[in-house]
């Protein structure tokens, strides 16, 4: 892969899960490991953040591998109301260490700064939103490394 | 019968007919192309007939193939000497296959279906996504309904704003983007649904039930409106869907789709990214557009449409510098129709071409009696401007034949015009611009993208909607609205006018924000041609009093 191809995906998401936490949490261990076996492959890392009934992700890598992990990603029922926040070649990678890191907790309390974050990215289609969650998702992706799955 | 054998299992579709044009026999391979529905036709069966039932041709093919198989037919009963032997075969194109006809000296006609490639099968399959094209949707339509007691749902859908990606990003995104659309409907449908690219941004689904088109439709318009990445782009489009179901809306082919466009069309007008079932009252409001549709075309021919003229103030001079010619249709039953009712029909049917030739041919024609320092200001549809070339033409030939100077027309224009093909309508506007014509963007402020719109062109004047207006002297922030734009009009050299203006108040505010010209009931509403030498020799102060007090008995 070379530099030039490197493109990255910022996006925000509702959640559509509903049942029980267990339920919930297993749902979302299953995107996560699918996610880390399938973009270690495609040559993919990025950060997923569960918070407030929405996701938050990036994705980065090679553009065309980006793009048919986002389609597919579309076809998911698992959440909707996608709004992407940026697209656009990157220099570098934020998250080269993370096949797909992860950040929030089934049932956990809300995350005031993620809110704000939501808010301001639902309620209109800004650019600088994108890099609002990707500094977010880079804050909490660290405090978060301990965070074990099973 | 070995060649019966034979023909029957070539990979070439055959035919053959005997002198009275009945079957002798149909290989599978012409079954197939031609999407016959079941089994084998019997023996002797009529060529008619057998065409009505092959369900991948549409009536125009079935025709073309009858008359030519009858012209073979009459031209092979000719005695020998005269006849032409170049006319004892045919070839017939259509579009996606061709059909070879030949005469058999007295045995009679052999049908021929040449085959593709990969065995006839391309012919059914659209090439860029490899779904099922519109013929082969025929045949699938016509297969699931020639079933008796049979239940079905089409849906028809059309994609939101696919046609403004394709233009902005270039046509192989377009392309990539339709891929990703085809696939998406893939990925959602059941094992006995049919799912065909009808052309361009057109899909169709055929389900073999029913039940379960509203939530597959609702699901369907949810996903196709997510985000796409595609070729290094994002795109967002939507689709609007039509659904009709068999038997209950209707039980032949013809007739649902037909139903399920006008819920499509009806899903369109609610404003797209949603769905909508066949209501039977859409037929009757579609039975309504047709008669306005029907009277519209003959408007012309019988002299039913008129212009008005509304004058345009200088506000520094307080003179009548001009006049907006306003079309109006007085048709004998329906009476005055709004523009409102009929311009956007006219529009979407075509009709507006004619009918703007006709406006700018009358306006000329009306402003060359006027004075020489007066202009007539003519609206042109952005349907005009899709053929530039046709509309340069209807305005040279309407300053000709009216011996006015292009300096005294001025066309205004929406800025959706802008919106289609931004290269060439440009081109066409510094054309209209050679011939001294001025462009006038109507309407100021009612679109999204006003400001980038005025950037990309030099527009001669804007001029300011009325919704602005009619808040000058509420709280609301007509004024600064008002204001702001006089302020970047001027500073863009461009003349602005205030429209709508209908109050002493409107008029003093209008004055002192920096606005050119005025127009509104004010200062007259419009008037037929005969009584405008009256408003340019008559005193603007009193004729704004008098029509004043007239002006809020009559609307706008
Ligand atoms: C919010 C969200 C984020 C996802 N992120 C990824 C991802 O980064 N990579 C991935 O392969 N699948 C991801 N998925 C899962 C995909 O939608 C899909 O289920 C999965 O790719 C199917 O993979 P499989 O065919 O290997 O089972 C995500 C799903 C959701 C709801």
């Amino acid at each position: 892969m070379t530099k030039q191809e490197l493109h990255r995906v910022v996006y925000c998401s509702r959640v559509r899960l509903s049942g029980p936490p267990a339920g919930i949490a297993r749902e979302l261990r299953d995107i996560l490991a699918t996610s880390r076996r399938n973009n270690m492959r495609a040559d993919l890392s990025g950060a997923l953040l569960f918070a407030n009934n929405c996701f938050a992700q990036v994705l980065e890598g090679p553009r065309v591998a980006v793009e048919r992990c986002f389609e597919r990603i579309q076809n998911d029922p698992r959440h909707s109301d996608v709004t992407v926040l940026a697209f656009s070649p990157a220099s570098a990678r934020e998250f080269p260490k993370w096949s797909m890191g992860f950040a929030g907790e089934p049932g956990a309390a809300h995350d005031p700064l993620a809110f704000v974050v939501f808010e301001g990215a639902f309620a209109r289609d800004r650019p600088e939103s994108g890099s609002a969650v990707l500094g977010l998702l880079h804050g909490l992706v660290r405090r978060e490394e301990a965070w074990a799955l099973a | 019968m070995a060649l019966r054998a034979a023909l029957l299992g070539v990979a070439e579709g055959v035919i053959l007919l005997d002198p009275d044009l009945r079957l002798i026999l149909c290989n599978a391979a012409a079954r197939r192309r031609l999407g016959w529905v079941g089994g084998s036709p019997r023996r002797g069966l009529a060529l008619t007939t057998m065409l009505e039932h092959a369900g991948a041709l549409d009536t125009a093919e079935r025709m073309t193939i009858r008359e030519h198989c009858a012209a073979l037919l009459a031209e092979g009963a000719m005695p020998a000497i005269g006849r032409d032997s170049a006319a004892a075969e045919k070839e017939l194109a259509f579009g996606d296959f061709a059909m070879r006809l030949r005469w058999l000296d007295g045995q009679g006609v052999m049908l021929s279906i040449p085959m593709g490639g990969d065995g006839g099968e391309v012919a059914l399959r659209d090439p860029l996504t490899g779904l099922g094209n519109r013929r082969a949707f025929q045949a699938a339509l016509a297969a699931a309904l020639a079933r008796p007691e049979t239940e079905a749902a089409l849906l028809l859908l059309d994609l939101d704003r696919f046609k403004h990606v394709n233009d902005s990003l270039g046509h192989p995104v377009g392309d990539a983007l339709l891929r990703l659309v085809a696939q998406r409907l893939r990925a959602s449908l059941r094992g006995g649904d049919t799912l065909v690219r009808l052309g361009g941004d057109e899909f169709a689904i055929l389900l073999p039930r029913a039940e379960g088109a509203e939530p597959l439709a609702e699901r369907l318009v949810d996903l196709l409106s997510r985000p796409y990445l595609v070729e290094g782009h994002l795109a967002n489009i939507g689709v609007s869907i039509g659904i009709a179901r068999a038997p209950a809306d209707a039980a032949e082919g013809g007739m649902l789709l037909r139903r399920a466009d006008l819920a499509l069309y009806a899903a369109k007008a609610a404003g797209r990214r949603q769905f909508c079932l066949f209501r039977p009252e859409m037929d009757a409001r579609a039975q309504a557009r047709q008669a306005l549709e029907t009277d519209l075309r003959r408007a012309v021919a019988l002299g039913q449409f008129h212009l008005h003229y509304q004058p345009l103030l200088e506000v520094a001079s307080n003179e009548v510098i001009g006049f907006e010619a306003l079309l109006r249709w007085e048709h004998p039953a329906r009476g005055m129709v709004p523009p409102a009712e009929f311009i956007p029909l006219a529009e979407e049917v075509g009709l507006i071409v004619p009918i703007g030739e006709w406006v700018l041919r009358q306006a000329c024609r009306t402003a060359a009696s006027w004075p020489e320092t007066v202009l007539v200001a003519v609206n042109v549809s952005p349907v005009q401007f899709a053929d530039g070339a046709r509309l340069l033409r209807a305005v040279d030939e309407a300053l000709a034949s009216a011996g006015l100077s292009g300096t005294r027309l001025e066309i205004e224009i929406t800025e959706s015009v802008l919106l289609r093909d931004a290269a060439e309508t440009l081109a066409t506007l510094h054309d209209l611009r050679g011939r001294g014509v001025r462009i006038a963007m109507d309407d100021f402020g009612t679109g999204y993208s006003s400001l980038s719109q005025l950037r990309s062109f030099p527009f001669d004047k804007i001029k300011i909607d009325r919704s602005f207006v009619s808040e000058i002297e509420g709280e609301s922030g007509g004024k600064a609205v008002v204001r702001a734009i006089a302020a970047l009009g001027a500073s863009l050299g461009m003349t602005v006018t205030v429209e709508g203006v209908e109050t002493e108040a409107q008029a003093a505010f209008v004055a002192t924000s920096g606005g050119h010209q005025m127009q509104g009931y004010l200062i007259s509403r419009p008037v037929p041609s005969d009584a405008v030498a009256a408003l340019l020799a008559g005193r603007p102060a009193s004729a704004r009093a008098g029509l004043a007090r007239t002006a809020s008995s009559d609307g706008a």
